[in-house]
């Protein structure tokens, strides 16, 4: 007892391995006296830690963190129900004991619940990240287009929140191809948000008298949608969703937009995926 | 919100009951408040709010802490990308549980170190090009690991009272908690760098930490 009891100083500054760090644990469970030790130490280590130079975190670090969490719920204060608590918990709760423990106990106490979220956080911005380079990467040709609605997603609040739904969305494809006229264009299209977006990059100026206008096809039948300025980098929103929706199209038409697409106009024919 | 208007940078460092051994002339450019009890305390109110759900408080949380934060982790890990993303494990962390941080636990500060500290040395034994990196230091490792600690620490009057607190150690104790605490060595990872038993190791570790408590009359 008095070995292990020995250890609280290596345990504190986290100096045990993995078997050392499971038996102290179990001991501290039921000795009081580490237990206030421990938490003495760690104010103590806390003291130490002024001693690696304060160093200000890079400040792109601070965007991410803050929007990490308002994405992360913090947990209510209530324990676990006792059949998810880890067994030194228990076993402290049991008897009793007269002090809570130190803060560096709950660590290992808090692990299962703590790694859970943090791994769901991790595949979210996993997953975040592989769409969106998916997405970058299907739409190269648009010269990071895409790339730069992530990037924009900050300043543009409005549309923000939407680009980032369809761009996040869990069975987001991206369908790009070239216009008649040379242009770029991707469709970004999610069928559980029934959500498509227009992008495209570096459209021909078609004169002030026209411009791009998108159609959703539902079968042979072209319903008229937005209608896009020509000339440079644009994005739009689908208006229609996709129920039914078989394919995307662009064509040029007289300003205002047209009823029917003219065949001689059609820009690019998309089929969608069902 | 309240914590809107606290001042910035500040940044308590102990409980709330702690004696306070230092008046409260202590510039900001510190990063450390004039008040370490007021600071305490504030960081307490913050962190509550956190627990409700308040993100501005959070906000103001991170750039009272974040400083120190990443200062350990960034000292026990060296890879500004590592300690990046142990940094946002904590803080996010740090957000989830803040309903279940209670002032008898100790202070915001040493909670927040305290798994800070235990993140930064879980990473740098789960990398495992560390191990190279481990036995390459076991050669000329030791007296960098100290050096690197006094380099980099500036003149205020937190800071000097750690170090003076260190100082008062017996040279063993301070490497061998230096190399544990700053170095994210195992207890037998030290006692191979310091060519000594085991047993030797988890004593001067231990008696380091009550040496420099008592120095530091630190409460808890």
């Amino acid at each position: 007892m008095s070995e292990i009891h020995g250890a609280v100083g290596s345990y504190v500054v986290n100096a045990l391995d993995g078997d050392e760090r499971e038996e102290f644990e179990a001991h501290l469970a039921v000795c009081p006296t580490c237990t206030r030790e421990v938490q003495e130490f760690c104010e103590t280590a806390a003291e130490l830690s002024l001693l690696a130079s304060a160093t200000p975190p890079p400040a792109a670090l601070r965007s991410s963190i803050l929007s990490a969490i308002s994405e992360v719920r913090p947990l209510p204060p209530e324990l676990l129900p006792p059949e998810l608590l880890p067994p030194e918990q228990s076993a402290e709760i049991a008897p009793a004991q007269p002090s809570p423990p130190p803060a560096a106990e709950r660590a290992p106490a808090d692990h299962p619940i703590d790694e859970l979220a943090l791994r769901r956080q991790q595949r979210r911005t996993r997953i975040l990240s592989v769409l969106v380079a998916a997405v970058v990467a299907a739409a190269l040709a648009l010269g990071g287009v895409v790339y730069g609605l992530v990037q924009a997603r900050q300043s543009q609040v409005a549309q923000q929140a939407a680009e980032t739904e369809l761009l996040t969305a869990p069975d987001v494809k991206t369908y790009t191809a070239t216009m008649k006229d040379g242009g770029q264009v991707s469709f970004v299209v999610s069928r559980s948000l029934n959500r498509a977006m227009f992008v495209g990059k570096g459209l021909p100026a078609v004169g002030a008298d026209r411009t791009y206008q998108l159609w959703t096809l539902e079968g042979q039948r072209p319903i008229p949608d937005n209608t896009v300025p020509g000339g440079g980098d644009r994005k739009e929103f689908f208006r229609e969703t996709l129920g039914g929706v078989t394919g995307l199209a662009v064509s040029v038409e007289a300003a205002g937009g047209a009823k029917q697409p003219n065949p001689s106009t059609i820009q690019v024919i998309t089929e969608l995926a069902a | 919100m309240n914590g809107s208007s606290l001042p910035p940078d500040s940044e308590g460092g102990e409980p709330s009951g702690s004696a306070v051994r230092f008046g409260a002339s202590r510039g900001r450019d510190t990063g450390f408040s004039s008040g370490r009890e007021t600071g305490a305390a504030q960081l307490v109110e913050l962190i509550t709010l956190c627990s409700r759900g308040h993100e501005e408080a959070f906000a103001e949380l991170y750039d009272r802490t974040s400083q120190r934060v990443y200062g350990i982790i960034l000292r026990v890990l060296r890879s500004p990308d590592h300690a990046a993303e142990v940094m946002q494990e904590v803080y996010v962390e740090v957000w989830r549980q803040s309903a279940r941080y209670s002032r008898d636990k100790g202070s915001v500060i040493a909670w927040m170190t305290t798994m800070a500290h235990r993140r930064a040395v879980d990473r740098v034994r789960s990398v495992s090009s560390e191990v190279a990196r481990d036995e390459r230091y076991a050669f000329h490792g030791g007296d960098r690991e100290i050096d690197q600690v006094w380099d980099g620490v500036e003149q205020r009057l937190d800071v000097e009272r750690v170090r003076r607190g260190m100082a008062s150690l017996t040279p063993i104790q301070r490497e061998a908690l230096t190399l544990a605490y700053f170095g994210g060595y195992t207890q037998s990872q030290v006692a191979q760098l310091l060519k000594l038993p085991l047993g030797t190791v988890k004593t001067r570790i231990r008696d380091g930490l009550i040496g420099l408590r008592d120095a530091l009359g630190v409460e808890a």
